[in-house]
């Protein structure tokens, strides 16, 4: 029997990002009503520019502010530019488009810094703690810290905000709220900036925690919209408890003799499981 | 002589030969004519580039079928063609049949495999679909990069410790140019598949499902049913370009089936132009001449993703029907231009 302690420990950290990038996918989802495929490729497009500005010799916050403001940016210009052109098609097609940015952050990536093995280093990461006879890095407690403080800040800001409350009317009808007044592309704007920075900060932390890949980024929104799935793309709670779930689960198989090599397809078992379990009763929904 | 009748005049034409178009005879001369000459007059290099681009054309129909007929959104069809590829190798080194069968077990198993993971997804709304297959896309890229492609050797994953043995091509085709025009024309009875299907009843339903869920259920279709019958068409599809990509070559890559080329080849079939036939062709090429092309002229690959990335936003946004569409609009237009001779306008 192995030690499952510290897999426990580095799958928490690892849950965080995912449920960082999670909770912007629902967000952006709940308000806008786009999947967003390009979460991924958002967070690794802040890394690469977070770890080229401190090779360069820049100061680090500087670097990390620089990746979130760049992936916030860009979700807010597709979010404000390019979005609302697809505004009157099916969800789908909204989804979908969003992989289009994918590809283009994927080749831009792997023109710019190609495919060689990197990893962002954290200054945390010398930094660490005993906990129950498990040393922790000062990296992972920050991820988890955030993602914590991050779903709390995000409830908070739809449950008592003005904005909060016209993302919530957006939600639950976009015409309905539209013809009442609710200014839908600003609280889409907001949406998307949300979304977007969610995006940049788990990039940066998923960039030190395993390592600095575009390809392995960007298919990190599978994880997050697999924790997105469990909550139905509209309780956070859930996502947050679907999110840890599946990086714990993950972590933890990592151990185990023949099943380890298959544990990234942790995600596609949740949220295939989801689906079935939505589907317990038969109710069918015909748009 | 009496008794003798000339069967001959009596015989007809199974077709109407009015109703056969004089276009589409030149069309289908014309090509024929283009894969002997091409096959003929090109490397080595461009002839494989050719043949697995003619291999993803069907894989590309595949999800063209998906696409235009009930708007579903698959993305995990290029992760097929590697499922369809792997049991084609496999049943190809174990049981040493035809490569007919062995591609023909390919398409079925790829399609039991999609239909299995797809099932819970093909109940919901389109957009679980997109989102259970790209998660399917990535759990089969895990799969085959730990297990690898079988080359020969024993066992059930017919992994060979010593030397890789190629999949034997068929008998027919055993050269270059000859397995050009043998996936040539695999590739036409794909369509002529396709075609059979969307004339006859499944074709009706999906057109009624496409225009309205409720109007179907109303009038007694089977929604779930023939939206599995799709999604399974489909993976047969995908499964039959997958064994002839690994005919191609010999053998595959387990590293070639990463989930981004499933998303790569979803966007190019948009691009290409899911609605007409001459999408999937173009998106093949795409996805295979495209690079190959820019590697002749030194250019990143890279650039190439970065073109496809903004083709499928410009066609998602404002060339629905793809490129297909943009030279059938050209061409419509040049013929109102120049109508030509009164008698000759159809």
């Amino acid at each position: 029997m192995p030690d499952f302690m510290p897999f426990f420990v580095s799958g928490l950290a690892t849950a965080s990002t995912y449920v960082l990038s999670a909770v912007g996918i629902v967000v952006l989802y709940r308000a806008s009503g786009v999947v967003n495929f390009s979460q991924g490729a958002l967070g690794a497009l802040a890394a690469f520019i977070s770890w080229s500005i401190v090779e360069r010799g820049g100061p680090e916050p500087v670097a990390w502010l620089a990746g979130v403001l760049v992936s916030t940016s860009l979700a807010f210009l597709y979010g404000r530019a390019l979005a609302p052109r697809l505004a009157f098609s099916d969800p789908v097609m909204r989804a979908v488009a969003t992989l289009g940015v994918a590809l283009i952050l994927l080749g831009v990536m792997g023109y710019v810094w190609g495919e060689l093995p990197r990893r962002l280093r954290l200054p945390t990461d010398t930094m660490s703690f005993e906990l129950i006879g498990v040393r922790v890095t000062a990296t992972r407690a920050i991820a988890f810290a955030l993602a914590v403080l991050s779903t709390v800040a995000v409830m908070a800001f739809l449950a008592g905000s003005r904005l909060g409350l016209q993302m919530r009317a957006l939600a639950n009808n976009r015409d309905l709220s539209a013809l009442l007044g609710v200014p839908v592309l600003r609280a889409d704007g907001y949406a998307w900036i949300i979304s977007g920075a969610l995006a940049g900060v788990s990039g940066i932390l998923l960039a030190d925690l395993q390592r600095l890949s575009g390809q392995t980024l960007t298919f990190a929104v599978i994880p997050a919209i697999s924790a997105a799935v469990i909550g139905r793309f509209s309780s956070l709670p859930a996502t947050v408890a679907g999110g840890v779930a599946i990086g714990v689960c993950e972590a933890l198989l990592t151990p185990v003799p023949v099943v380890g090599p298959f544990r990234t397809a942790v995600p596609f078992v949740f949220s295939v499981v989801a689906l079935l379990w939505m589907q317990r009763k038969s109710t069918f929904v015909y748009r | 002589m009496s008794d003798v009748t000339d069967e001959t005049l009596t015989y007809s034409l199974p077709v109407d030969s009015r109703k056969v178009r004089l276009k589409w005879l030149m069309t289908a001369l014309v090509a024929v004519g283009a894969v002997y000459v091409l096959s003929d007059a090109m490397s080595n290099y461009w002839l494989r580039t050719f043949i697995s681009a003619a291999a993803l054309a069907i894989g590309s129909l595949s999800v063209s079928v998906l696409f235009a007929q009930l708007g579903m959104v698959s993305l995990a069809q290029f992760a097929l063609l590697g499922v369809g590829g792997w049991f084609a190798l496999r049943v190809s080194h174990g049981l040493g049949v035809p490569f007919e069968l062995a591609i023909l077990a390919g398409g079925v198993a790829a399609a039991a495999f999609g239909l299995v993971v797809g099932l819970p997804a093909l109940r919901m709304r389109g957009l679980y679909l997109a989102i259970i297959t790209l998660m399917m896309a990535g759990a089969i890229q895990v799969l085959i990069s730990a297990f690898g492609f079988p080359d020969g050797g024993a066992g059930i994953l017919g992994k060979s410790t010593g030397a890789r043995v190629m999949m034997a091509r068929p008998f027919l085709a055993q050269t270059d140019e000859a397995y050009f025009r043998y996936v040539a024309v695999v590739l036409v009875l794909c369509y002529g598949l396709v075609l059979l299907h969307v004339r006859g009843r499944p074709g009706r339903a999906w057109a009624m499902i496409r225009r309205s869920e409720v109007c179907a259920l109303a009038g007694g279709v089977h929604i779930v049913a023939y939206k599995v019958w799709a999604f399974a068409l489909a993976g047969f599809l995908a499964g039959v370009a997958g064994g002839l990509l690994a005919g191609g070559v010999g053998q595959l890559d387990g590293s070639a089936f990463p989930a981004s080329q499933s998303i790569m080849l979803f966007a190019l079939t948009i691009v290409g132009g899911a609605y007409s036939w001459m999408g999937p062709l173009i998106a093949g090429l795409m996805l295979r001449a495209f690079p190959a092309l820019l590697n002749d002229f030194h250019v990143d690959g890279n650039i190439a993703t970065i073109v496809f990335g903004a083709g499928l936003l410009h066609a998602l946004m404002t060339a629905p029907k793809g490129i297909a569409g943009q030279l059938q609009d050209a061409a419509k237009a040049l013929r109102a231009k120049f109508p030509g001779k009164p008698g000759a306008a159809r």
